[in-house]
Order: structure tokens, then sequence, then C-alpha cells
């Protein structure tokens, strides 16, 4: 079936096409590289709502129970009352905001976003496997956002037990006083997780079997080699975590017991199953970034890759570690001690791709000749933030160090690190770089750099005091510090950390303005602005019907950059060698 | 290109920006804890352990982090594009790729090996001489049981844990008869305390920073491993570090850690206090089915939402 698709949509994009209608064309649509840039507008729209969630969270923690300025009259009675925000309606920001930010806006933008956009395009294909199938699975994330979002207008509110939702708490509605908007969780996670599988299917099936001639598994660029490993990990992970969000929903509905002591279930069994898909879920949310980073920082290092090959398998190997490390949440949950021990051991183990990857980074940029375009800036403080990530992560990979930074701010501050400096801003530096090729427009460089500027400090100044509350003893989903002694002297720091989430808040206005005053100009984006030497860089901004007049052939890796010998510091994939070079890659 | 050089100076100056807070907060935090990290200060002989890897890997971490980025910066800085430089052609380096791979290789597994030693040695068999605690946690507070004169707990049945027997005692076992109860949970300095974590519907922790010490108490299970020594006497808090509901903000209670002998005033008081509770005129004597009946904590009270 994939072959036939693939000949069917390779049909001349010159040939007169009928004008499609706005439903045809923007909403129910085949073309991968729309469904890309609905995956894009909708991730957005979350990014903007969860950021938002965020931005009431810190408003507590920082001035906790005064009335939330301007918007706090908006708010539903099962989160604030007479404008400050609650308890039990705490608990529901928390778990919404990173509900939000995991299922509906890292994951869309990285893969369904990304993914889609650039995967047919880099090797060369003229769509996906499954154009139905992955439109499909658009809608089916868009569903799931509705049924999400809708838990905050039920009887009881949205779910207040974390994204996380540990059970019995979560699977009990006595417990937790939100059955209906915990069942709408569970529904939401699940055809989320609906979505993810048939994305990922459709990733894995078109990488294997629709590459152009001469594109190798070897000569794919790192982009395409994240989204393949990510989509692996995305069909073992996923359906775990589907299967426990419909355990969750039995228990909660049909007095079913599968995490409740009473009836004989477990509770640490929500937790193994969860973390069974949390923990590659986190590689899911990096291992693009990692690859969008890599094609930039090559791109504007004018130089190849540092160790593809080291690149590739390091990925590989994140994706096999990935599985045998979710016991590092579980410490301290009353899981067997020597249990803990051996995951303490693999986590570690964990650590040294990762490494190996920053090291390579640093090898790209060294003896390059180094543009600092928007972009550029986002993708080398990838890289930075990311090693603050992770190397804030091997605290909690040692078991002693947990018992004490476990569930505290410490933890809050690593997965932003890794989330938000590392996803979010890869995010946007694959945002700045592709945005030419996706619209046919450049964004602003001015605007781009203040954006970058203004997001980069505000970042650090909100989430780097995070570390140090955690250490000073802040636990993790309280709404309310000062109540405790020992939290009373470290309220500067929640204040310095809200100043800069607001900060961060006033940065995504900056982009959106820039993406505003982009597109309400004509287009002016040439084929190949950065002189990139991946295949969407060969053919118009954007691209017509089909991608390619002809199918491309691909002679040599995708990181030819200033090889010896040429007038011109890139050389396309499409492109031949001259006969009086030699390129090193094969 | 001019407009690059400009914005190249301003990447640094953000760089410099990033580190200040950093460097004013351990600044502030000299002055008012006393410490790199504004941890509170810690007051129990394993967390003089954990502080220990605690601060070697911090000097790892940031010799790590410092070592990597002035080379990431320094690359930066001194590769930036200039007219007329063509950057270098290369696609790597095995041997690089090995050392880099074989030194944090080395690195890891030595942290997780001297982790695990730590670990296992906080996790050794409690003392003998250990005073037991029984604590039972509920949404939203915590309840605790002593020995009493006996010196032996009444055993913990965790199907019988219900609004009706807060503890879940046997009703046969004798060792309960002369057990004490109490909503704060009272301590000695410099004798090892061994912990029975219980609790009664969701997921509570036991966490207390300056014990460096955090455990879940997981429902249908009685977590028997947390013991600890605390080196001198103060008032702390107990505080609930796992989302447990509504009230979870403030599901706290009080520790007071005492010196030996005024904590052996108190509990032989309290003991006496029940003995005699219990060989007085009958009628008022609390049989075991009264002490684990009384409605100790006031979860039907303070959560709405048990029925």
């Amino acid at each position: 079936m994939s072959a036939t698709t693939a000949e069917v949509v390779h049909h001349d994009p010159s040939h007169n096409h009928p004008k499609q209608g706005f439903i045809r064309k923007y909403l129910w649509t085949y073309d991968h590289k729309m469904i890309g840039l609905q995956y894009l507008w909708t991730a957005l729209f979350f990014l903007f709502l969860g950021g938002g969630l965020a931005l009431l969270v810190r408003y507590q923690l920082a001035w906790p129970n005064t009335p939330v300025p301007f918007i706090g009259w908006m708010l539903p009675a099962t989160v604030a009352s007479d404008g400050a925000i609650i308890p039990g309606g705490y608990n529901m920001l928390v778990t919404m905001h990173a509900t939000v930010m995991v299922f509906f806006v890292i994951m869309p933008l990285l893969i369904g976003a990304f993914g889609n956009f650039l995967i047919p395009l880099q090797i060369g294909a003229g769509d996906m496997a499954f154009p139905l199938l992955n439109e499909l699975s658009y809608w089916l994330y868009v569903i799931s956002g509705f049924v999400l979002l809708a838990a905050f207008f039920v009887p009881g509110g949205a779910p207040g037990t974390g994204w996380t939702a540990y059970a019995p708490l979560s699977a009990e509605a006595a417990y937790n006083g939100t059955r209906i908007g915990q069942s709408l969780w569970g529904v939401a996670i699940f055809i989320n997780g609906l979505s993810s599988i048939a994305g990922a299917t459709n990733y894995i099936t078109t990488i294997v079997n629709m590459r152009c001639p001469g594109m190798s598994m070897f000569r794919m660029p790192l982009t395409v080699w994240s989204l393949f490993i990510t989509a692996i990990l995305l069909v073992i992970a996923v359906p775990v975590l589907s299967a426990a969000a419909a355990m969750l929903f039995a228990d909660l509905n049909f007095g079913t017991s599968f995490f409740k002591p009473a009836g004989g279930g477990q509770p640490l069994l929500w937790q193994h199953l969860f973390w069974f898909f949390g923990h590659p879920e986190v590689y899911i949310m990096i291992l693009p970034a990692m690859g969008l980073s890599s094609e930039i920082i090559s791109t504007f290092s004018r130089k190849p890759i540092f160790g593809y090959k080291a690149m590739v398998w390091a990925m590989v190997a994140i994706g096999f570690l990935g599985f045998v490390v979710w016991g590092h949440h579980m410490f301290v949950s009353g899981m067997n001690l020597t249990l803990s021990a051996a995951f303490s051991i693999s986590t570690m183990f964990i650590a040294v791709p990762s490494a190996i990857k920053t090291f390579n980074w640093m090898g790209t940029v060294w003896r390059g000749s180094i543009e600092f375009t928007t972009a550029m800036c986002f993708a080398l403080s990838f890289v930075s933030m990311f090693v603050i990530g992770g190397l804030s992560g091997i605290f909690m990979a040692s078991t002693p160090v947990d018992l004490f930074v476990h569930h505290t701010y410490f933890i809050v501050a690593h997965i932003h690190y890794v989330l938000f400096g590392g996803s979010l801003f890869a995010v946007f530096g694959g945002i700045y770089f592709w945005f030419p090729k996706m619209f046919g427009r450049m964004l602003d460089e001015t605007l781009g750099k203040i954006h970058f500027f203004v997001t980069f400090i505000f970042f650090n100044l909100a989430f780097f005091p995070m570390h140090n509350l955690g250490l000073g003893g802040m636990m993790r989903r309280i709404s309310d510090p000062p109540i405790y002694e020992h939290l009373r002297q470290l309220q500067p720091l929640n204040q310095l950390s809200t100043i800069g989430a607001m900060g961060l808040g006033f940065a995504t206005f900056i982009f959106i303005w820039n993406i505003v005053k982009s597109l309400s100009k004509a287009p002016d984006a040439p084929a190949n602005p950065w002189h990139s030497n991946t295949l969407e860089w060969t053919v118009p901004s954007p691209p017509g019907h089909g991608n390619f007049p002809k199918t491309p052939r691909v002679y040599h890796g995708a990181y030819e950059y200033s090889v010896p010998g040429m007038e011109k510091d890139y050389l396309p994939q499409t492109e031949e060698a001259p006969a009086h070079v030699r390129l090193d890659s094969h | 290109m001019n407009g690059t050089s400009i914005f190249t100076k301003i990447l640094f100056c953000a760089l410099g920006v990033m580190l200040l807070p950093c460097v004013l907060t351990t600044g502030f935090a000299q002055n008012v804890v006393a410490n790199l990290y504004w941890a509170p200060e810690n007051v129990t002989v394993s967390g003089k352990q954990i502080d220990g890897l605690l601060n070697f890997i911090f000097w790892l971490t940031f010799v790590a982090f410092v070592a990597t980025q002035s080379v990431y910066i320094y690359y930066l800085v001194k590769y930036r594009r200039r007219p007329g430089v063509k950057a270098h052609y290369s696609h790597g380096n095995n041997s690089l790729e090995i050392i880099w791979t074989s030194i944090p290789t080395v690195i890891f597994l030595a942290l997780a090996i001297v982790s695990n030693r730590v670990w296992f040695d906080i996790h050794s068999d409690p003392p003998v001489d250990a005073l037991k605690v029984n604590i039972s946690s509920y949404q939203y507070g915590w309840d605790m049981r002593y020995a009493g004169a006996d010196g032996q707990l009444g055993r913990i049945d965790v199907d019988q844990i219900g609004l009706n027997n807060k503890f879940g005692l046997g009703q046969t076992d004798g060792t309960a008869a002369d057990d004490f109860t109490a909503m704060e949970l009272v301590i000695p300095a410099n004798r090892p305390v061994h912990i029975y974590l219980n609790s009664r519907d969701v997921i509570h922790s036991f966490y207390v920073p300056q014990f460096r010490l955090y455990q879940d108490a997981v429902p249908g299970r009685t977590i028997t491993w947390v013991w600890f020594e605390v080196m001198r006497p103060g008032n702390f808090e107990l505080a609930c570090s796992q989302l447990c509901g509504v009230g979870h903000y403030n599901m706290k209670a009080p520790i007071r850690v005492l010196p030996p002998e005024e904590f052996d005033k108190w509990y032989a008081e309290k003991s006496q206090a029940a003995l005699e509770a219990k060989d007085g005129p009958p009628g008022v004597s609390p049989t075991v089915a009264e002490l684990t009946e009384a409605p100790i904590g006031p979860d039907s009270q303070a959560n709405p939402l048990i029925p």
C-alpha cells in the first residue's frame, strides 16, 4: 500500500490543481505538510493555555491566597473563590498544566508538527505512507484535547491528582472528589494515546519504506533518525499507559480494584505501569529536540556533525536504556530497596549517551564558522540548558540523595530544564529555522533575537531558584508554602521565580507578534535561505503538493559543509560532489 | 556580518546575566542558612552521609558544568563567523568518541556503587534498642502510636486498618493493651528511632527535610525499614510530600526531639497514664477496641469526602 501511495502523490506539482475549499485545505487534508501545520497551530494554542495555567500556579506560590489580578474573576468556582486560588483548585491547575504541556504541547510540537512536516521532505518522499491515518491521528489529538479541557466544566471540576495521577487517590472518588474530571482525564489520555500510536506507526512505515533512491539509513538527517527512534519508543510505551488509563477508568467507575488495596489491588502497580511509559516518555520528548538542534547547529557552524554515527548510536542506546530505568521514579515509593539500587545503576548508565551527544555538539562548533541566527541561539542554548538538566538528574539518580530531594522543587527545576530549556528551546529554534519552508516567509531576526534573550534570561530566572527551593525543603504540589516554618525564609525565592515566569509569559507575545508580522507580509523566503543540505531545501518554500517535482536522488550524507576544494561551503544531498573532491562520509 | 558580532556580544552578556541569580542566591544564602544550597541544617546521623554525597555530586557536576561550558563558550567566541575564514572539514574522531564514552561511564559507575553502599548502610537493620513508633497517615493528618510500658508495639494487621481501627491492631494481641497514642511525634535525641509507616487511605509520605528523609506510606502495607537517629533536641515539622488530595498542602504534624532524660520522663508519664486508665475502675478502662476506635485524628471532619 505504501508504495502505491507514494506513486500516487508523486505527480507533477506544477500540474494545475483544482482550487481546494477551506475545509479540504485546512481542516481535512491528506497533505503531511498541512497536517504538520495543523499540529503546530493547535499545539501553540495549548502552549499558550498551559503557560497561562503555569502563571496561575506561580502567582499562588509567590503571593498565596491573594486574588489573582485581571483574570481571577474568570476562574471557575472549583479553582478560585473571590478571585483567590483555593487549595483544591491549585491541585487542578498543577495537574492540568503538566498534562497539557506533556501530552498536548511538547509531544504534538516535536512529533506531530516537526515529525509530519519534516519526515517525508527529508527522506525525499511525496507524503506519509498512510495519509488518512495521519489526518485521523491529528483529529484524535484535537478530540482528546477537548475531552481534557471539558474537565474544568464538569461537576467537581478538573482532576487534582497530578499528571502522574497516583492511585489510589486517583482511583477512588471518595478520596479525590473529582470522579468525572478524573475519568475525563483517563479518557483524554487514552484517545491521545491512540493518536500517538497511529502517528508513530505511520512514521516508522514511512521511514522504512519510502526513502528516495540513495537515502540509506546512515545518510538520513539526524532529525529523521531521532523521530524514527522516538516513534519506536512511542509504539512500545504508549499502549502501556493506555492500558493503565483504562484500568484507572474502571476503578473509578465500575468498582474494579486494580489499584485499590481494599479490594486486593496494588497502588504500586499504577506507578510501575505509569513510569514504564513515563520514562521512555521523557526521551520521547527530548530525542526529537536533539535531532532538530543537531540540524541547526551543523548548518550554522558550516560544519559536518561531529561523530554522526556516534550521535545515532547514542540515540539508539538512549532508546534501549530508556526502558530499564523507570524505577528511578520510585526509589522511595515503598518499592524493594535492592530493586532501587539496580535501577540506580541503569540510570547512571543512561547518562553516558547524553554526555556523548553533548561532547559531539561541542565538537561540531569546534573550528566552525558560527553564525548566530535566532535559530542557532536557541539550538546552542538548548545544549547548555540540557547539560544543566542532565547534571541535576545525577543528584536524583544517587539513591541516598534522592531520600532528601525526592518530590521537592529540585525535581521541578530538573524537569523544566529538560523540557523547557531542552525540548521547548529546540522547538523555538526549529520554528525559526523551518518557518521559511513552512510558510514561505522569513521571521524577523531582530524580533527573534529579542524573543530569544528575553526567553533565555527569564527562563533561568524562573527555574534556577527552584533548585535552591528544593534543597531548602520545599515540597512539590503544595499551594501555600509559607505555612511551613522552614519555607518562610525561602519565600523571596518563590517570588523571584514567579517574576521569571511572568517574563516568560511576556516573551510569548514577542513571539506571537513576530509570527503575525511575518505572515502578514508577502512571501519572501528563497528555497534555501540558510544554505542547508537536506532535501527540503531543494524545493520551493513552501513546497508544492507532492513535495518533489520528480523523485530526488541522494548522493551522500546530510552534513557535507565546508568541503575542501569547493567554492560554496555546502553540498546539498541531491548534488554529486565534483570529481576532484573527496568526501569523508559515504 | 556586523550585526552578527553585536549579537554575539549580547549573547555572552546574556550568559553572564544567567549566572547572576545563581551568584546572588548563593551569596544571600550564606547569610541566611550558612550553606551553599539554602538547605535546612541536617540533624540526623544518616543525613551526614547524604550531605557528604550531595556535596560530592555538587562539586562533580559543578566542575563538569564549568569545564564543558567554558570550552563551549570559548569555541563559540573563537569560531564565530569571520569574513574569509572557512570552517574546518571534519566528520569526527573515533579515539575522542572512545575517550568521552569511557570516562563518563567509569565516573557514573563509581558514583552508582558509592551511592548504593550509602543506601544500604542507611537501610541496614534497625538497632534493637531503637524506639519503635507506629505512624498512621490519613487525609489529612498523622497519628502516632508508642509501645507503652512493655516496650512492645501491638502487631499491625493492615487488613484491619480502617476508620474504626486506625492502627490495624489485632484484637487478641495483648501487647497492644498498653500502647498509647499522640498527635505529635515526640522522640529522643541520640537514640535510634524505628518508624512503622502506614496509610489509611491514599499514598502519603513521611518527609522531614532536616532529617534528609523521605518515604512513601502505601495503603495496604506497613513500611518497616525506616529508622534514623537525631543528633540534637529541637522542634521540627513532619510534612506530607506526596500529593494526597485537597488538604495535602497543610498535612503536617509537630515533631519534638527531646533530650533523652526528658523523653524518658514524657514516655513514662504517658505509659503510666495508659496503664492507669487500663487498670482503673470498670467502665473507664480503655480496652484495645476503645483505644483503636477512639477518633484520634479528625479525618471524618477534615475530609467531607469520606462517607
